[in-house]
């Protein structure tokens, strides 16, 4: 019944607020609705009216009026409290899938004071921020991820309710740049490198060194050729032997290394692993289908290794209505703050 | 908020800290504290007490001093306050007992103060209770605590929506004031053209207090009680000069009927249905002879009036004996309007059955008195029997005092031939009886006599004070006659008023110390109760009173027939029109602060650049790709465009710091020069029209 209805709206509020990366508030995209309390106060202020009628007394239509007129009053200071504001989307986020994405906005506020601006995405939220007039504020906004890709809040809304509550006046910021989702990490099983040490050596290896092997249970990703098939069939149980230097160099971290696993699950070890060479500062490489990272260590490259993983097969969103403020180039470090295109 | 809803929701954080900022619950109970005290003479004192102790409890619970009761203990202290407030109010409806349960739910409340829902629940009831105070106070005192407490309640609000607010709550009466004078122009033409419409349904405010004020039966003792009463009773606005002091006599009802020491309406007042009564007498200007009277609530349907009126307004109508009365119980102040008329020489003569009743008298008893009367009519006629009355009054030794002995059998007889010493209402029921018993017809007035004037002296204040009790006697030829026995007792009292009148004895208002009356040879304090009255009577003519009968007297002046419908019409255009106004003032002052916006302005003259160098801004575009594509089309300014598209961008995301002493502004002109420049001649180099 309300879905209708909503898809309309929500298409005619897509029209209205084009996608950007830097929104000014003002009349032609501010929504202002009294809040449940703000009806109930309406309400309240017929009750008087019903009152002062009856007993014909005017200090009750006078207070009536009085609060009539603050209604009003905190209808154009609610309108007030956001019109002139710059929200700016300055650094979307970047974090693993399943956890909160740090989306960096700047609100800048026009020649009045913005009060008690709620910032909010789907279900996070901020508490409230005040920003005095010409100044401006920078806030985090935890936007909830599920998956690794690119993440762009499809809306961002503000509102305000200040200063009596009894009005919201709320917009959105539709914003075009889109945070970087790593892929969560999950513990990968030991690999062959299918990057410079072939694949016989490393079997060949496996079948003479049998003697060093540990034995584990199987779990997926693992080599078929690994699996110690001679004692499946007499216990029935999947074991995978592991031994010492079986993997191929070290230097390369390869998605063709766990044939059989998703996809996903893969780029999942992967992350894994960068997050691992990533702190203990051993160089590696990163092989991916149709993108190679060469060998290199330190943070930044791990940053780098994490976002071409998260947008392996991705699409960056694009809008044909709009353009990002100011066109973020690849970023080079991760700790690098995000500057003004020009001066990059 | 459902009972089942309540249960649950306190289930979910029974015992919990509330979140509530504190200083805004703290606006809340101040708020409160003032808003009940208009109430405080209204109110049993153990529901102010309980009230005191459950706002304390819930604030003492925001610094975790105590905790918020459980469910338990607060169903158990609903209970026991519902069952006290049972108890006290006895079955009994008035609009006391309704304010006192209305109080009590507030004070319940307190206990469950705990999310902001109920932040606003409080707000609304709190603001409810300011409405009730004003059904019962209407000066501008008391209207003046009302608006300051539901200022505080507004303050609170917005502490409220933003509790980590710097120098919230300086800012939160600024911004309210600047609401409040923005708004005043508005508020003040609806005030005035909002149609005041009949009451839509009928509900006299019964109150169970007794007013204090003169009663339909009057015992010897009963006025000099009232004599201990500062309080006002009416006051009078008269078109021309003012009567003298011993011409004010305001009749306001008649005792006819004496039973036993009391005396008594002998009818009771035909019972009429209830009316709409207007409070209000209109505002037309005052003829020479009319009076306008503001009556305080008097619970009764009395009006008060000068001998020989006759009503202007409306709101009042004649009844018999040229008594005024009004359509219902005067439970709010009202104001009428008399005339005043000249003495009517012909006066209808009255049958000798209803003149009889006139001479009722109890069966026995005050045999002396009876015979005094018996004495007197042998020898004279009635006229002469009345003047020898008042001469033995003026000639023995006779008191006007505000301590009379009591005088428990024969009350009549030991007045007038033992203790001799009494206030009027002895001396007036001690005449009527004689005159009945000589065969007179005659009457007790109950009424006020006086009347002190206001500051400016444009005005006359009468207080309980001045309530005055005389005798009314029927004489063949001339009608009915006052006679006043107390003015051949204590002259003073009816030249200049009681204080004079019992100035040796020292008893003026002795029992009431509160009374600035009672100060009144200190200059100051007169003068500064004086110019309170005044103030509160034009507040109470002009912004209390102004009632329906106003609002038309004031609407006739204006040209074109003004009624009912044009005022709705008046009102609904005023309403309008303000949000018009407010509207076009706020996007005025949108459109001028971006004018204002010196960095705004440089962009916009980048943008009218690029426009002429056909490179026009398209919706949404960055800066830099605008600059990009002026390089593009204008190879020459490329450096130039690249450039101070990077300064733009960098002034959207320079954080915080502002541009010190404009240099960056200056420089991105100097730029937007350059470029200007370079476009020129590049244009001239390659003929390129500009357009």
């Amino acid at each position: 019944m309300k879905n209708p209805f909503r898809n309309r709206f929500s298409r005619w509020i897509n029209r209205r607020i084009p996608r950007s990366d830097l929104q000014t508030f003002n009349q032609k995209n501010i929504f202002i609705l009294p809040t449940g309390a703000g009806v109930v106060f309406g309400l309240l202020l017929v009750i008087m009216l019903l009152t002062g009628i009856n007993y014909q007394n005017s200090l009750i239509y006078l207070s009536t009026f009085l609060l009539g007129a603050v209604f009003v009053g905190a209808m154009h200071q609610t309108h007030r409290n956001l019109s002139g504001l710059e929200l700016a989307l300055v650094q979307p986020g970047e974090g693993f899938a399943g956890d909160d994405i740090p989306f960096r906005f700047r609100l800048k506020a026009g020649r009045d004071d913005g009060i008690a601006i709620l910032l909010s995405c789907e279900e996070s939220g901020l508490a409230p921020v005040h920003v005095h007039s010409g100044r401006s504020e920078d806030v985090t906004l935890p936007v909830h991820s599920a998956h690794r890709g690119y993440l762009r809040p499809d809306r961002v809304r503000i509102e305000t309710r200040f200063p009596f509550g009894l009005l919201k006046a709320w917009s959105w910021l539709r914003p075009v740049s889109a945070g970087v989702v790593f892929p969560r990490p999950v513990p990968a099983p030991e690999a062959f490198s299918t990057v410079e040490d072939g694949e016989e050596s490393a079997e060949a290896r496996s079948v003479e060194g049998n003697d060093h092997a540990d034995i584990r249970p199987w779990r997926e990703g693992d080599l078929s050729q690994r699996v110690l098939w001679k004692r499946f069939a007499r216990t029935g149980q999947m074991v995978v032997a592991d031994w010492e230097g079986e993997q191929g160099s070290p230097y390369w971290l390869d998605f063709n290394a766990y044939p059989g696993a998703d996809h996903e699950l893969r780029l999942s070890y992967l992350a894994y692993l960068v997050n691992e060479r990533g702190r203990s500062g051993v160089r590696f490489g990163l092989n991916l289908p149709g993108q190679i990272i060469e060998p290199d260590s330190g943070p930044a490259h791990a940053a780098r290794c994490l976002r071409v993983l998260a947008t392996w097969g991705e699409e960056r969103p694009r809008d044909a209505m709009a353009e990002p403020h100011g066109t973020r180039k690849k970023q080079r470090e991760t700790t690098s703050q995000w500057v003004a295109e020009g001066q990059a | 908020m459902s009972f089942l809803d309540r249960l649950r929701g306190n289930e979910s954080h029974e015992g919990t800290t509330t979140n509530l900022p504190s200083r805004a619950l703290l606006w809340l109970i101040a708020s409160f504290a003032l808003l009940l005290s208009p109430q405080w003479d209204r109110l049993p004192l153990w529901l102010i007490a309980a009230c005191a102790v459950l706002a304390a409890w819930r604030w003492l619970s925001q610094y975790g001093r105590v905790r918020l009761p459980g469910r338990l203990l607060r169903t158990g202290i609903m209970l026991v306050l519902i069952g006290v407030y049972v108890a006290t109010v006895q079955g009994r409806f008035t609009v006391d007992t309704a304010a006192s349960f209305f109080v009590l739910a507030v004070g319940l409340k307190w206990l469950e103060t705990r999310s902001v829902r109920d932040f606003y629940v409080l707000f609304f009831i709190l603001v409810y209770l300011a409405t009730v105070n004003f059904l019962f106070h209407q000066e501008i005192l008391w209207a003046l605590v009302n608006f300051t407490g539901i200022a505080l309640l507004l303050v609170g609000l917005q502490v409220l929506n933003a509790p980590e607010l710097p120098g919230g709550m300086t800012s939160g009466w600024r911004r309210l004031g600047g609401m409040f004078l923005k708004t005043l122009p508005i508020v003040v033409l609806l005030f005035v053209f909002f149609p005041r419409m009949s009451p839509l349904w009928s509900v006299p405010l019964v109150s169970g207090e007794a007013r204090t004020g003169i009663s339909d039966t009057m015992r010897p003792g009963d006025i000099s009680n009232l004599a201990q009463s500062s309080e006002r009773a009416f006051r009078v606005t008269f078109g021309g000069e003012m009567p003298a002091y011993r011409d004010r006599y305001w009749r306001g009802l008649i005792l006819d009927y004496l039973d036993g020491e009391t005396w008594r309406q002998g009818q009771r007042e035909g019972f009429r249905p209830l009316g709409r009564v207007a409070v209000d007498g209109g505002i037309g200007e005052l003829e020479a002879n009319q009076y306008d009277v503001l009556l305080e609530p008097t619970d009764q349907r009395w009006a008060f009036a000068l001998e020989n009126s006759r009503a202007i307004s409306d709101n009042v109508f004649e009844d018999s004996a040229d008594l005024f009365r009004f359509r219902r119980p005067a439970d709010s102040p009202v104001r009428y309007r008399l005339a005043l008329e000249e003495e009517v020489s012909a006066t209808e003569a009255q049958s000798s059955a209803e003149l009889r009743r006139y001479l009722q008298l109890p069966g026995e008893g005050n045999r002396r008195a009876r015979e005094l009367a018996r004495e007197l009519r042998r020898a004279m006629g009635d006229e002469q029997i009345i003047r020898s009355l008042l001469e033995r009054f003026r000639e023995q030794e006779y008191f006007y005092t505000l301590r009379p002995p009591a005088m428990p059998d024969d009350g009549i007889d030991s007045l007038l031939f033992d203790e001799k010493r009494g206030f009027c209402a002895h001396y007036a029921g001690a005449t009527t009886f004689v005159l009945r018993a000589a065969g007179i017809p005659s009457r007790v007035v109950v009424g006020y006599q006086g009347g002190e004037s206001g500051a400016g002296g444009n005005y006359l204040i009468v207080r309980q004070y001045d309530a005055h009790a005389w005798v009314e006697a029927y004489l063949d030829g001339r009608g009915w006659v006052r006679i006043d026995p107390t003015a051949a007792i204590a002259p003073d009292r009816i030249e200049s008023g009681l204080r004079d009148a019992v100035a040796e004895e020292g008893s003026f208002l002795e029992n009431n110390w509160a009374s600035p009356q009672r100060y009144a040879d200190v200059a100051l304090v007169q003068w500064a109760s004086l110019q309170l009255d005044r103030i509160n009577y034009q507040w109470q003519r002009w912004v209390v009173g102004y009632q329906g009968q106003s609002q038309m007297d004031l609407m006739s002046r204006l040209p074109g027939g003004f009624g009912m419908r044009e005022l709705g019409y008046m009102t609904a255009g005023i309403v309008g029109a303000g949000l018009l106004i407010a509207g076009l003032i706020s996007a005025l002052q949108m459109r001028r602060g971006e004018r204002r916006d010196a960095f705004r302005r440089v962009v916009d003259t980048w943008h009218r650049l690029c426009a002429s160098a056909g490179v026009p801004v398209r919706h949404g575009e960055t800066p830099s790709v605008l600059a990009s594509r002026l390089a593009k089309a204008e190879p020459a300014a490329a450096d130039s465009a690249r450039l101070f598209a990077r300064m733009v961008n960098s002034h959207y995301y320079s954080a915080g710091k502002d541009d010190e002493g404009g240099e960056q502004l200056k420089r991105m002109r100097r730029l937007l020069a350059t470029m200007k420049r370079q476009l020129r001649r590049s244009r001239t180099r390659t003929g390129k029209p500009s357009d």
